[in-house]
């Protein structure tokens, strides 16, 4: 058997992959692009000036309500995109569009092809951070130097729940199980992740339980960066944040491989 | 004699409890055009996918699969390299136009961009499409989309194509068109790999085929020699097998083999001469004397009553 490789290298793999995502996504700019500017304005407005009328100033950790949401919208919204970029996207492509089987009579692997995906979808999550970073830097809610690193921690979450998709979508056996995926566990999450209210609120049960859950991490490093104020507890959630990815990448991917290899 | 560009030896797979392929064997040699011939579910796909590796074969250690040096099983990406593949099952990228489903599969290769732009140019002249060049692929009609994926497993010259029913679902028109194509490439020197229901398709592009059944090796041969060997040279068609009551008692069972289906029954000689004496009973309209085919063959090698997984 020969052993002489002439096929492209695996960094050329993942990001022709990632090329393949990048130009479907920018095909429609106007379509897929806007949402994300329009998404935290409407949240801004709504439940910050709405809601943040009946809260007291500087009552979440200090802060204001409004600082306080904004600061943790910046890596939910890079949660909810790479969430659905690799569940319902993902399942499209695998049991719809087929577009894996076209790619893989190409010199790429399984691996190759989801990790190429889960690099794509951190980097929709550090657009979409940065998308809502732009939003709030205009209306001058937050204009601390350190809020311009957070678009970083969006990819970083975008990798996280990207690879965390890709293994429920290694499960689902329909689309329409995704549902409890969504409503089920993402959409709790959101409230029970300090991004509306400080986890320290909460009672003693339930902080342990928003301790295990992967966006606490992310608002926590946002806030973090954010505001300047580094805790120790902050290298554990990064460490948190690189081992749930790579646990559910290995996992999700190793599955996934099964059911598209006969 | 030059080794063979693909050598399979004992090669099984199992789905579940289901034997898809039962210990296949077989060597295609370069610049030739090989064919799997069989009913639904008699194997072929599979035995196709373990090729280019998206199937993994049973008993890896005593079975082989070599193409072109690489064991798909350890390095499926070496031989996709080499190789263009054409599924069954369309599967183009419907969110984007015919020149970006081209110029995105060549990153898949790496191709410089100028390259890749070249060639897609080229491609898409040879497969006659440059006019759907900024077509959404729901636009393009049934043959379009089987061209453009051709057209898409030739963007890396491969040395290999690999074809799952090309022309499976196409007009006569189309289906002639492509196997003009195919034995272009073939004179070119590409390897082909080529399931078909056709037998016609088998006929016109192939020089060796492989009849499958269950998953087995029924016939293995050039088809011309197949059809002189395995099968009577004539047939005489009668379809309504009422009518062939007036010839059944001068019937010579040594010298015609007699078969019936559904309302329809036919006699296969060598003699021509017997076959147009048994005929002179009928009606002119209830009968048709034919050479046979390879569909005859195939026929007769695989029965003519469906199995359960067709």
């Amino acid at each position: 058997m020969k052993t002489n490789k002439r096929y492209p290298n695996f960094l050329q793999r993942i990001t022709s992959v990632w090329y393949r995502h990048f130009r479907v996504y920018t095909k429609n700019l106007i379509t897929n692009g806007l949402p994300p500017f329009l998404e935290p304005l409407i949240f801004l407005a709504g439940i910050g000036l709405g809601l943040g009328n009946f809260v007291g100033i500087n009552t979440m950790d200090g802060l204001s309500f409004l600082e306080f949401l904004a600061s943790g919208l910046m890596v939910s919204t890079a949660m909810m995109t790479s969430a659905f970029e690799c569940s319902y996207g993902t399942f499209i492509r695998l049991e719809f569009d087929r577009v894996y089987d076209g790619m893989l009579a190409a010199p790429l692997s399984v691996e190759n092809i989801f990790m190429g995906e889960i690099l794509w979808a951190g980097s929709k999550g550090f657009f979409f951070s940065l998308a809502v970073l732009i939003i709030i830097r205009i209306f001058g809610v937050i204009n601390t130097p350190g809020s311009f690193i957070v678009p970083l921690i969006g990819f970083l979450t975008g990798l996280m729940f990207s690879s965390l998709s890709l293994f429920i979508t290694s499960i689902v056996k329909n689309i329409d199980q995704y549902n409890f995926y969504f409503s089920g566990f993402l959409s709790p999450m959101f409230f029970f992740s300090g991004i509306v209210f400080p986890v320290s609120s909460l009672p003693l049960p339930l902080r342990v339980i928003s301790e295990l859950l992967p966006l606490t991490h992310s608002v926590r490093l946002s806030r973090a960066l954010t505001f300047g104020r580094y805790e120790w507890i902050n290298i554990l959630d990064v460490f948190f944040i690189l081992a749930f990815t790579t646990v559910f990448a290995f996992v999700g991917i190793r599955r996934l491989r099964k059911k598209i290899i006969d | 004699m030059k080794a063979p560009i693909i050598s399979v030896k004992n090669v099984s797979k199992t789905f579940y409890n289901v034997k898809a392929v039962r210990n296949l064997s077989f060597d295609v040699k370069e610049a030739s055009c090989f064919g799997f011939l069989g009913p639904n579910g008699a194997g072929k796909t599979t035995m196709m996918k373990m090729i280019y590796g998206k199937a993994l074969r049973d008993d890896f250690y005593r079975s082989s699969i070599n193409v072109m040096g690489f064991d798909p099983a350890v390095d499926s990406l070496s031989i996709k390299e080499l190789s263009g593949v054409v599924p069954q099952e369309d599967n183009l990228d419907e969110e984007i136009n015919v020149y970006q489903n081209l110029f995105i599969y060549s990153r898949f290769y790496a191709i410089p961009h100028d390259e890749a732009k070249k060639r897609i140019e080229n491609l898409l002249d040879f497969m006659e499409l440059s006019d759907k060049k900024k077509s959404m692929i729901k636009e393009l009609s049934g043959g379009m989309k089987r061209r453009l994926i051709i057209a898409r497993a030739l963007l890396n010259n491969p040395r290999l194509l690999i074809l799952d029913e090309p022309t499976t679902g196409l007009d006569p028109q189309v289906r002639h068109t492509i196997w003009d194509k195919l034995r272009r490439l073939k004179k070119e020197g590409v390897t082909m790999l080529l399931t078909t229901h056709y037998m016609e398709e088998a006929f016109e592009i192939c020089d060796q085929i492989i009849i499958m059944d269950k998953g087995e090796k029924v016939l293995e041969g050039n088809p011309r020699k197949l059809l002189d060997k395995h099968i009577e040279k004539y047939i005489l068609q009668i379809i309504n097998k009422k009518k062939a009551f007036c010839l059944e008692k001068s019937l010579n069972p040594k010298k015609v083999r007699k078969e019936e289906t559904g309302e329809m029954v036919i006699y296969a000689s060598d003699d021509l001469k017997y076959l147009e004496n048994l005929a002179n009973c009928l009606n002119s309209s209830d009968f048709y004397i034919r050479q046979s085919n390879l569909e005859d063959l195939f026929l007769k090698m695989t029965g003519r009553s469906l199995n359960e997984d067709q």
